[in-house]
């Protein structure tokens, strides 16, 4: 789909050729976007094939404000392997990175803020350039997104702090092979964290902390290999929120892996948020439509709805019908090349085949687990649970009718749940997020060495790690 | 070609009804090989929204200098919008777009039931390569272009491909509203033309200078692929149709029109960006603001 109709384009590219000079006014540009693409065309054409990693550690250091002004005029002069080390400081820019596999860090993440001043859109936004980490920093008010991933093979945001972005705090889309490590996200309408668009993604989310978003975590038609663990997400109005949806490619959302998370008061009702997440308040854990997650040894507490709902997405003006199971292998790449057929009318996207095994819940006031449809026999959805520790489910009795790797009995309508009414809910309204009340910025855990230690481009992610070896966390003092 | 040639001496005769005043019966060059419909990620794009800024019935395109002669317009955009509003005095008029370095006009007719005037919500300004054009080949607006998409005296319905009407985000297109569910807002969604002549920035009939791709090829005489800009406006209206109507006449003459006030920087950069390098810098649909 990308590239359709070789001989068409290039023909389209010689008459541009020939009109070169009449249309020369359109195309001129400053004598720093000239020196930008000069290094974006002297790269290879295909940008998403990471390069070996010798070559990229054998990259200089550029030092801002030392040789460069701007952090962009040194990204901008950067060669694949390169760091990009900056100085203390507040720096009014909007970042673009289009170079592969740079690394890009700050000497001190509490002391090198990047503030968009709530006119620049995105922090550092990293466009179809592979393996670029960026570490120790913090972005602020930016209007988009404080860290932004696009179009990548291979990504690292490690160290970050992301507070008061007006759609998400650390953002990857339609991108593979990555890592989130020790994010801290506060006061975005979206998600703290999103990741979104990718089957299979084969990325680790660790060490995140986010609080007073809409959403602590959200991942829509995300999965495969994609680990969301040893986390916190607390005071949002819904914790994590993976989501199918025909409105973005890649549906369903699926195969991703959450253990060991800190999960509390995802309740908060002062927060900037979108539809979506005053429709998800109050939910710990909430697959809304997903199908072969594993949800397993969180700590679950305090929240006004569930604290693990497997709930349905209704979709009400769709762009696709939903796919059938024999379709949940289709990779993203895929999934691009399918025309989608119009289904005439709204979708249901049912959770199914989702494990929720060895998790501790509390205070959950709706109830501790929760498995709802709108419509679909519930009891047919495959999904199953053990070895909680709980004290109420809906429907009742959730363990004994669908344990995971054992045959359930009871009775399914006994404590069902209706969901649809969730729709006519009101909610606390949004609060617009440049002025949303957000716990003071507190200082955030330095990387170690930053100042010396060599560029780690993201060409070793993610990391590999010991599920096995996780427990649940215990709840904060 | 032939499309090119309407003349342009009886372009205020709408023919629509007597208190309507139609642009004229032109429309640019060709159209879209098919609707632009289905789930965001598969192309590269870029998107801004804009929320509703004002009405009037003012057209600084077709009726320049000449306040009130227009049907009833929405605009959307650059605040200070008026008959008198040129391509340099877009710079000094704020913005009700999310992105502050676009300071465009863009307006649509209004949208009526019997004698209300239906408010709009808010606009949302898809940027993306024609459909199979090598999005590397993609150029920014010129600075000062004006354009229309769709045609506002049309007599009968209009491509799908330039005009059509959806429910929500969903991937319905119709060639006129359908009653959409409860809380699935109307919206009307145009398409504008993605090949320029290399040299006009206006035309007589605001159409001559810019044409559609097809296949993935800019028509002779049209050498330049521009953005591709699908203009949607989005209508706090659901349920029966009953009585709508557009300014311009009937639910056949959708057309939105467009004054390039974007910081020509910006845009070009996010041309380059985002349609170079094909990747997805923003998605719109589905996770509206609560």
């Amino acid at each position: 789909m990308k590239r359709s109709i070789v001989a068409a384009a290039t023909a389209v590219a010689l008459l541009l050729a020939a009109c070169g000079d009449e249309s020369s006014d359109s195309t001129t540009t400053s004598a720093a976007e000239a020196e930008t693409t000069v290094t974006a065309e002297s790269m290879p054409p295909e940008t998403t094939t990471a390069p070996e990693t010798t070559e990229a550690a054998a990259g200089g250091t550029l030092a801002v404000p030392g040789d460069f002004d701007t952090i962009q005029a040194a990204v901008d002069a950067a060669v694949p392997g390169d760091l990009i080390l900056i100085a203390p400081g507040t720096y009014r820019e909007a970042v673009n990175v289009e170079t592969d596999n740079l690394t890009i860090r700050g000497v001190d993440r509490n002391e090198v803020v990047l503030d968009g001043n709530f006119e620049l859109d995105n922090g550092v936004r990293i466009l179809g350039a592979s393996g670029v980490t960026v570490e120790n920093m913090t972005a602020m008010n930016y209007t988009r997104n404080g860290f932004f991933w696009t179009g990548v093979d291979g990504y690292r945001g490690s160290y970050l702090t992301a507070y008061r972005t007006g759609d998400y705090g650390v953002y990857s889309f339609d991108s593979i092979n990555g890592q989130l490590d020790h994010i801290y996200a506060a006061g975005s309408p979206d998600a703290g964290v999103y990741v979104g668009e990718c089957f299979p993604c084969n990325a680790v989310l660790s060490d995140i902390v986010s609080e007073h978003n809409g959403l602590g975590y959200s991942g829509t038609n995300s999965g495969g290999n994609l680990l969301i663990i040893n986390s916190v997400f607390r005071n949002n109005r819904a914790g994590i929120v993976p989501n199918s949806g025909s409105y973005e490619l890649c549906y369903p959302q699926r195969a991703t892996t959450i253990v060991g998370n800190l999960v509390y008061s995802n309740n908060q009702p002062d927060t900037p948020a979108i539809d979506v997440a005053l429709l998800a308040m109050g939910n710990g854990i909430l697959s809304a439509g997903g199908v072969l997650n594993t949800i397993e040894r969180n700590m679950v507490f305090d929240h006004d709805k569930s604290g693990i709902g497997l709930v349905p997405f209704l979709e009400e003006d769709p762009n696709d019908s939903v796919p059938t199971e024999e379709e949940w292998t289709t990779t993203c790449e895929e999934s691009k090349m399918e025309r989608p057929v119009d289904p005439g009318g709204a979708i249901l996207w049912d959770s199914q085949q989702n494990r929720v095994i060895g998790n501790v819940l509390e205070n959950n006031r709706v109830a501790d687990l929760l498995l709802a449809s709108a419509g679909a026999d519930v009891s047919t959805l495959g999904n199953c649970f053990s070895g909680n520790t709980l004290a109420t489910t809906a429907p009742n009795n959730l363990e004994t009718l669908a344990p995971c790797d054992a045959t359930g009995s009871g009775d399914w309508k006994d404590g069902e749940y209706d969901i649809i009414a969730w729709l006519a809910e009101v909610h606390p309204p949004s609060v617009d997020w440049q002025t949303s009340t957000l716990p003071a910025l507190q200082p955030q855990e330095n990387m170690p060495d930053a100042g010396t230690a060599p560029a780690h481009p993201a060409v070793d992610v993610p990391m590999t790690v010991d599920l096995d070896a996780i427990t649940v966390p215990a709840k904060p003092a | 070609m032939l499309l090119l040639a309407v003349s342009c001496s009886n372009g205020s005769d709408s023919g629509n009804g007597a208190s309507v005043k139609a642009h004229t019966d032109a429309t640019s060059l060709g159209q879209p090989d098919e609707p632009i419909a289905g789930p965001q990620g598969a192309t590269p794009q870029f998107l801004v929204e804009c929320q509703y800024s004002h009405a009037g019935s003012d057209d600084p395109i077709v009726f320049p200098g000449q306040p009130g002669q227009s049907h009833l317009h929405a605009f959307f955009g650059n605040t200070s919008v008026d008959a008198f509003t040129t391509i340099d005095s877009l710079a000094a008029g704020g913005t009700t777009c999310d992105q502050p370095l676009d300071k465009a006009a863009y307006w649509a007719p209004a949208l009526l039931r019997g004698p209300e005037v239906l408010t709009p919500i808010k606009s949302t300004a898809y940027y993306r390569p024609g459909q199979g054009v090598e999005p590397s080949t993609v150029q920014p607006f010129p600075a000062g272009l004006v354009m229309v998409g769709g045609n506002s005296g049309a007599t009968g319905e209009q491509p799908l491909s330039i005009v059509a009407w959806s429910c929500g985000a969903g991937i319905e297109r119709a060639v006129r509203p359908p009653e959409c569910t409860e809380a699935r807002n109307l919206r009307l969604l145009v398409t504008f033309p993605d090949c320029w002549d290399g040299v006009n920035l206006d035309s007589p009939d605001h159409h001559g200078h810019v044409a559609y791709s097809s296949q993935g090829r800019c028509p002779q005489g049209y050498p330049v692929p521009v953005v591709q800009m699908q203009f949607s406006v989005e209508y706090p209206v659901w349920g029966p149709t009953d009585g709508l109507v557009l300014a311009s006449g009937g639910l056949t003459t959708g057309h939105a029109d467009f004054m390039n006030g974007w910081d020509q920087e910006k845009l070009a950069s996010e041309v380059r960006l985002c349609l170079h390098r094909e990747v997805v810098c923003g998605v719109a649909s589905g996770r509206a603001s609560g």
